[in-house]
């Protein structure tokens, strides 16, 4: 029998960009449309700009001699109280006093430029530093939760039901409402504590299921060659059924962790100032609308697609020893 | 005398079924003994009773005089020193060999579970291979690391749940021989499932027939077989015909082979119809026999045949002949009866 002749690929591949090509023309042309005008330079300023700083006379004085050419000058201040001259640099084109001047406490000499933050990277750190402390905690919350799912006490049971099934059933912006203007008026909890909270409760639901799975998905010929070995049940969960079922979750739990990263952006309705909350923020100012939004979302899919190749790289690792 | 293992009238029940039903059985001394059945006879269920898996509603287990269950009560199994070397082996697969070994020695002094673990890779014959990991060995050399694991924290008595019936027949057979003469060297006794009798007779000392959550008798496997107490055990261990047969007198029983003394204190009255079980080796290939029988089927056995034969009255008859006397379908040979305790049971 001849073998299956494999049919070419290239018609395919070329149908694919071919597509890609006109979905970007056709973003163009509507772009064109609505007459929107690219104003790209101005996004790189967001994540990092130059600032003036004012460099002041440190004591009151006489402005003894200027020298250095070039880009900086350094000012040589003499105090009205005697002593050695005093040295202010300031960049060239700043430059207030001249040689002879007398000058007070604080008075401007000058300004330094600065590199400062931007916004977009400030909100992206805010981004990446809650998802981290809520994905951290709903693990904890999922673990402990998913564990008391599979007890045979049925308070820790009922209670692992209620709170999945609470959290699951209702939508995230409504929990971080409650957490926020419920809660953290009770509790008097800071914004970001509430934030955080509320991400962790809600993630905590979803782990709690995966992690239940996953111990399920264990044989129960592994836990009870453990216990015959002389293991209690605590034991054997820690040193068998866990490092086992870690390696089947890691998989589901990557997608939670990565949903985590993008349901993040809801906090910013409590004022906290995450990356979806600073591009909103830009763009009262900058009018660059477009340009922000894709930006925005182009750091969350960085952010999702690092953590998502970190953790296949992980799963790759621990699936060795299969 | 503390018997070494006593189940007394256990009851489990998997509502709403019975799975095991007043079973009674008593190891006296360390030993090895086994629980033979067909799938579903609840001997599993049994096995996993004694290791502390399954709680009783009824009666009493006790190791060396110690009590492990009773009804509400279940000492933890982690708690017994009884073994486990399951069918699926269970090993850790995120453990190396050697580590599933040391899995059960925790608590023990670090040069000591490293004595331990060499040890018993020796006596396994792995000593090479204890940094690989359970995926990397065949078949065989898995069941080897589940033995040495499961002997590793010094049980008092070993369980094994068809622990073999993965392999192929001839490495199984050799396995069971090497796995019976690690424990009676390290002096742990051992109780074997399993539903092939081959493997029961090349293991135990001991057997327990099993079906439907009975158990219909303990005993020697020459005895399971010479002597069986049950129509369902005569049946269930090796092959045999029931040949119809009728009770002459007090000890005379009348079958169409001829008539034959009964055993001493066997309660039959005469007129009682009876079934005499013939096994293939109580039937003697005999030409000077008067005897006749027809051969309706043949199996060539290598050192014998096994001839399946038809009598006058129509009732089947199976013979063991040596393979040289080579007769053909349809022949009539000329047998004769050599049984030197015979079996009976009453018909209903």
């Amino acid at each position: 029998m001849p073998l299956k002749k494999r049919s070419p690929q290239w018609p395919w591949q070329g149908l694919l960009v071919l597509i890609l090509v006109g979905m970007a023309a056709g973003l163009w042309f509507a772009t064109q449309r609505v007459h929107y005008e690219w104003r790209w330079e101005r996004v790189p300023q967001y994540f990092l700009y130059q600032a003036d700083e004012p460099q002041v006379a440190p004591a009151a004085g006489t402005v003894q001699a200027i020298h250095g050419d070039g880009a900086t000058r350094t000012v040589d201040i003499a105090p009205a109280t005697g002593g050695a001259p005093l040295q202010v640099t300031v960049a060239s084109s700043s430059l207030q006093v001249k040689v002879g001047d007398t000058v007070a406490a604080d008075d401007d000499i000058g300004t330094t430029p600065h590199w400062r933050i931007g916004p977009l990277t400030q909100g992206l750190w805010i981004t990446i530093w809650l998802s981290f402390v809520s994905g951290f905690i709903g693990l904890i919350i999922g673990l402990i939760t998913g564990l008391c799912r599979l007890s045979p006490n049925p308070t820790l049971r009922g209670l692992a039901v209620l709170y999945i099934e609470l959290i699951r059933g209702t939508p995230l912006l409504v929990q971080i409402f409650i957490f926020y203007f419920f809660i953290g008026t009770v509790l008097n909890l800071d914004r970001i504590v509430a934030g955080v909270g509320a991400l962790a409760l809600f993630a905590g639901a979803y782990i709690a299921e995966i992690v239940r799975a996953g111990i399920q998905s264990i044989p129960r010929g592994q836990s009870e060659a453990a216990r015959s070995l002389g293991m209690s049940s605590t034991e054997t969960m820690l040193h068998i059924v866990l490092p086992q079922a870690f390696k089947r979750v890691l998989p589901p739990l990557a997608g939670q962790f990565i949903s985590l990263i993008k349901d993040s952006s809801l906090v910013s309705v409590i004022a906290i100032t995450d990356l979806t909350k600073s591009g909103r923020e830009i763009i009262t100012s900058s009018f660059a609308t477009f340009e922000i939004w894709f930006t925005v979302a182009l750091l969350y899919l960085l952010v999702t697609s690092v953590l998502s190749q970190l953790l296949f790289w992980l799963e790759r690792r621990f699936a060795r020893s299969d | 005398m503390i018997p070494f293992l006593e189940l007394n009238a256990i009851d489990i029940v998997y509502p709403p079924k019975r799975v095991v039903q007043a079973v009674s059985l008593c190891m006296e001394n360390i030993g090895i003994s086994c629980l033979l059945g067909p799938s579903g006879c609840g001997k599993t269920t049994l096995l996993r009773a004694i290791a502390g898996f399954e709680p009783l509603q009824q009666g009493l287990i006790s190791l060396e005089g110690a009590e492990l269950s009773r009804p509400g009560w279940t000492l933890p199994p982690e708690q017994r020193r009884i073994g486990l070397m399951f069918q699926d082996l269970a090993l850790f697969p995120h453990l190396s060999v050697a580590d599933n070994l040391a899995f059960g020695l925790r608590g023990w002094k670090r040069s000591e579970r490293r004595a331990r673990v060499n040890e018993l890779l020796r006596l396994v014959g792995l000593a090479d291979l204890a940094q690989r990991y359970p995926h990397q060995l065949s078949g065989g050399q898995q069941q080897r690391v589940a033995l040495a694991r499961a002997l590793a924290p010094r049980p008092r008595l070993l369980l094994l749940d068809e622990p073999f019936s993965s392999l192929d027949v001839t490495l199984r057979e050799d396995l069971a021989r090497e796995v019976r003469g690690i424990l009676l060297r390290e002096g742990i006794g051992g109780l074997l499932v399993s539903h092939d009798q081959f493997e029961a007779f090349a293991f135990a000392d001991q057997i327990g027939v099993l079906r439907e959550g009975r158990l219909l008798q303990w005993d020697s496997a020459y005895h399971l077989y010479h002597r069986p107490a049950d129509r369902f055990v005569a049946d269930f261990i090796g092959q045999g015909v029931l040949l119809p047969g009728r009770v002459v007198a007090k000890d005379r029983v009348w079958t169409e082979l001829g008539e034959m003394d009964l055993p001493p204190l066997t309660d039959a009255t005469p007129d009682d119809a009876v079934d005499i079980l013939v096994r293939p080796d109580d039937v003697v290939h005999d030409d000077s026999s008067i005897l006749q029988a027809e051969i309706v089927e043949r199996a060539f056995r290598g050192a014998e045949f096994l001839y399946t034969l038809r009598l006058p009255s129509g009732a089947r008859l199976l013979c063991l002949a040596p393979s040289h006397h080579n007769h053909v379908l349809g022949q009539r040979i000329g047998i004769r009866l050599d049984i030197d305790h015979v079996v009976l049971f009453r018909r209903d």
